[in-house]
């Protein structure tokens, strides 16, 4: 009998604990401003942001020595890139790097005057490329064009040089061109900068927000001498399982709601790659969302004052963002900071979210990173119901 | 004289808080610390290497395997060989492997027999900088054998290797990066997400000191040593503030072009006087938002969303021009794009002052901010009439 009484009660708890929760976050604006405002609107803000993701014509001038039929011909096949747009045609130099430091250019290319020269004597002929290291992307634009236009001039001359040289027109093919080339970018076509990000940003969202959210909560709770720590007094010290997962279960009901408007209806609003099966979607946002709810707890416990996660860890957006390894590769990260970033969900969940939503895998294809997740989810768990322990005691030793 | 005296009456009180409570200290020094040791050691390589390319290998021959051999040998990629293409599409699509370069069968007796095989590449474009750079590798690698091949089919038909270098390859591209001649992305990145973080401790320190006073209700002692002038009790807070900020700011900025010798083509005392512009005008904006809005936590959370969005906002990363035009506007409204555009004449093309003096003209608009909010904020810290929680 007493069996059926205490698992009565255990429920009755955990139902009073989580629906408690859920009306003090529903009571309070500032943590309604972050859940609510932050969590729906800066998806949106970001998707905005980010609509075109594509750096198109990156304005470059020429500075074309040579003047001849070759180097006009290799100008005009840059303007035509994607990438690149030859904007201005510079008498020499200085004018070039002019043009440069006022950023009407993004880059130089330059003609040397033996150019068309050296290509017939059959020589190496060299066209030099300056680059506005600002930002990387206009690097990349300028050399892609540059190179790209290279490889297809490079076989043109040769055909031309072998026609010279006697071969007929079937050998001249095959001496231009041993080995062909095809290339496909199967799950971002034009290496659109969005397509990679915005997948990672949005998992993010979900974390930080709901760590700053709880955070805040925690913190009020404090100032008013109210901590949750204090409940299991009320159960005769047994009520730690009940406090950790009754007030998780608040947050996991939420979040459940803003996760699915995060994972599958913010990328239907912007048309973004939806490859990913609905029910694994599922699967992963409550694996990812559980995972950040204990998390949050573990963490929020060393918040004593309402505002003070602002000041303490509101620079670990950007942090958490460089370590879910999508821009800069894992293999680069050195040793230390790869076991640091272990410490947060989004390393895993990003990763996932990424390769089942964005590469249309099946779970399988996040099957390690949902396992680390779990056993993420039960080191918070424990570490969550260690803290409360923790701080119950210490809230009782004060009381005495 | 008056004043001075309050002004010093004001700087002691805020010194004794600053003491009293390791909150200020960690929430700036700390937090700009652990920032610095991050960005400073997490791109430590500059450039990655050992990015993970795939090979599934159809032809298994001594060109096959040398190709591989060559594109292991490579500082960018490292080799993992697959028996099929599913096994290595598989690992693609879990992240594992930045590209796929397929060799497709008889690609020696192709080579032989003058029929043009073609190499077939799949890239990961999800893991940006990884899919990109490992993109450049696999193509050098092509034309490279390709260039190989065709050597030794014309010295086969008698060419000399002088004649044959000009016809393998015709034209050479000379590269010149500007302000970053090795391509390093802990140069590109840390030279500005530091100064973010510091705009963000800089908007976030002062709303929650600035806020304090309403929230604990001590506002009103401190306008009554001040007699009541909210110029002096402001003004009190800001330079213990603004001294301990600056510090901060010329220490990264030594930190950067002193010690750890990023490169930069002027001067860092320019860039000095960037920081400090940076600074003041982030105080700016944190006066002007808790003026707005005279509640601690909602002009906290609403500093934390405009200092996060001002990373995105500087556009070092995705260009600014890539964005909606309705944005791209908005941006001037973030201190860190001006320091963004000042940095990139200083230290990317070290123009001086001709260069970045309209920047330093922005980044004084923002000290006119807090100008029309200072009455609001001085009736809010008499009269606390506004929600403490």
């Amino acid at each position: 009998m007493a069996n059926k009484h205490y698992i009565r009660n255990w429920f009755k708890d955990f139902w009073g604990i989580a629906t408690h929760e859920l009306k003090q976050i529903f009571s309070d604006s500032g943590v309604l401003l972050i859940f609510l405002v932050a969590g729906l609107a800066y998806p949106l803000l970001y998707n905005v942001i980010y609509l075109n993701g594509i750096l198109n014509d990156t304005p470059v001038a020429v500075v074309d020595d040579a003047g001849c039929e070759l180097s006009r011909r290799y100008i005009r096949e840059v303007d035509a890139t994607r990438e690149c747009s030859v904007d201005y045609h510079c008498a020499n130099m200085e004018e070039a790097k002019d043009l440069m430091q006022k950023r009407k250019v993004k880059g130089i290319i330059y003609f040397p005057k033996d150019y068309q020269d050296r290509i017939i004597r059959n020589e190496t002929a060299t066209i030099s490329v300056y680059c506005d290291m600002s930002s990387f992307l206009y690097y990349k634009n300028a050399l892609m064009a540059v190179n790209h236009v290279m490889l297809e001039e490079m076989n043109k001359i040769q055909a031309d040089q072998f026609r010279a040289g006697g071969f007929t027109e079937r050998q001249v093919e095959e001496l231009t061109q041993f080995i062909t080339y095809e290339e496909n970018n199967p799950y971002n076509r034009a290496f659109s900068y969005n397509y990679f990000l915005i997948g990672v940003i949005l998992m993010l969202i979900i974390q930080q927000t709901m760590f700053y959210g709880m955070a805040l909560l925690a913190g009020t709770m404090r100032e008013r001498n109210k901590s949750f720590a204090s409940l299991p007094d009320r159960f005769q010290g047994h009520g730690l399982g009940r406090i950790v997962l009754g007030r998780g279960a608040a947050y996991e009901v939420l979040y459940m709601g803003i996760s699915i408007y995060i994972m599958t209806i913010v990328p239907a609003i912007f048309g973004l790659p939806q490859r990913g099966d609905f029910g694994d979607l599922m699967m992963l946002a409550f694996i990812f969302v559980t995972d950040c709810v204990f998390f949050s707890m573990t963490w929020s416990t060393m918040i004593t004052r309402r505002e003070s996660v602002f000041l303490l860890f509101l620079f670990m957006s950007p942090i958490c963002l460089f370590l879910t390894g999508t821009s800069w590769p894992e293999t680069a990260f050195p040793t230390f900071w790869k076991w640091f970033s272990y410490l947060f969900p989004t390393t895993f969940g990003c990763k996932a979210y990424v390769n089942i939503n964005s590469a249309g895998g099946n779970l399988s294809a996040a099957g390690e990173l949902i396992q680390a997740m779990t056993w993420q989810t039960i080191a918070y768990v424990f570490l969550s119901s260690v803290s409360v322990y923790i701080e119950n005691h210490i809230l009782k030793y004060k009381q005495k | 004289m008056k004043s001075f005296k309050i002004l010093k009456n004001v700087i002691c009180r805020e010194l004794e808080i600053i003491g009293r409570r390791p909150l200020y200290l960690m929430g700036s020094i700390g937090v700009m610390a652990f920032c610095a040791i991050f960005f400073l050691t997490f791109f430590h390589q500059g450039l990655p290497s050992d990015l993970p390319i795939g090979i599934v290998d159809k032809d298994e021959t001594w060109v096959s395997r040398e190709f591989a051999r060559n594109l292991d040998a490579t500082q960018l990629g490292k080799v993992i060989k697959y028996d099929t293409f599913a096994e290595a599409r598989e690992d693609m699509m879990k992240g594992k492997l930045t590209s796929i370069c397929v060799i497709p069968e008889h690609t020696y007796d192709d080579i032989l027999a003058n029929r043009q095989p073609e190499f077939t590449y799949y890239l990961n474009g999800l893991y940006f900088v990884g899919g990109a750079l490992a993109y450049k590798d696999i193509l050098t690698l092509v034309n490279l054998a390709n260039g190989a091949v065709k050597r030794e089919v014309l010295r086969a038909r008698g060419f000399n290797d002088d004649a044959i270098m000009g016809r393998i390859q015709p034209i050479n591209i000379d590269t010149h990066q500007i302000g970053n001649a090795y391509t390093n992305y802990g140069y590109y990145l840390t030279n500005i997400m530091l100064p973010g973080i510091l705009e963000m401790i800089v908007i976030i320190v002062l709303i929650y000191s600035m806020g304090t006073e309403l929230k604990y209700g001590t506002s009103r002692q401190l306008m009554d040593t001040t007699g009541n002038s909210i110029t002096l009790a402001l003004g009190g807070k800001l330079i213990v503030y603004t001294v301990l900020f600056i510090f901060l700011g010329i220490l990264m900025e030594l930190l950067l072009y002193q010690f750890m010798h990023f490169p930069i083509a002027g001067s860092v005392w320019n860039m000095v006087i960037n920081v400090i512009m940076l600074v003041l005008a982030s105080e700016g904006i944190a006066i002007f938002i808790l003026g707005c809005l005279p509640v601690t936590r909602l002009a906290l959370s609403i500093g934390a969303l405009y200092s996060v969005m001002g990373f995105t906002l500087a556009g070092f990363t995705l260009p600014l021009e890539t964005m909606p035009p309705y944005i791209q506007g908005w941006s001037a409204a973030f201190p860190l794009r001006h320091y963004y555009l000042f940095y990139t004449q200083e230290v990317i093309f070290g123009s001086g002052f001709a260069g970045w003096w309209q920047e330093i003209v922005y980044m004084l608009c923002f000290l006119l901010l807090p100008i029309p909010v200072l009455g609001r904020l001085k009736k809010a810290y008499i009269n606390q009439n506004f929600p403490k929680e």
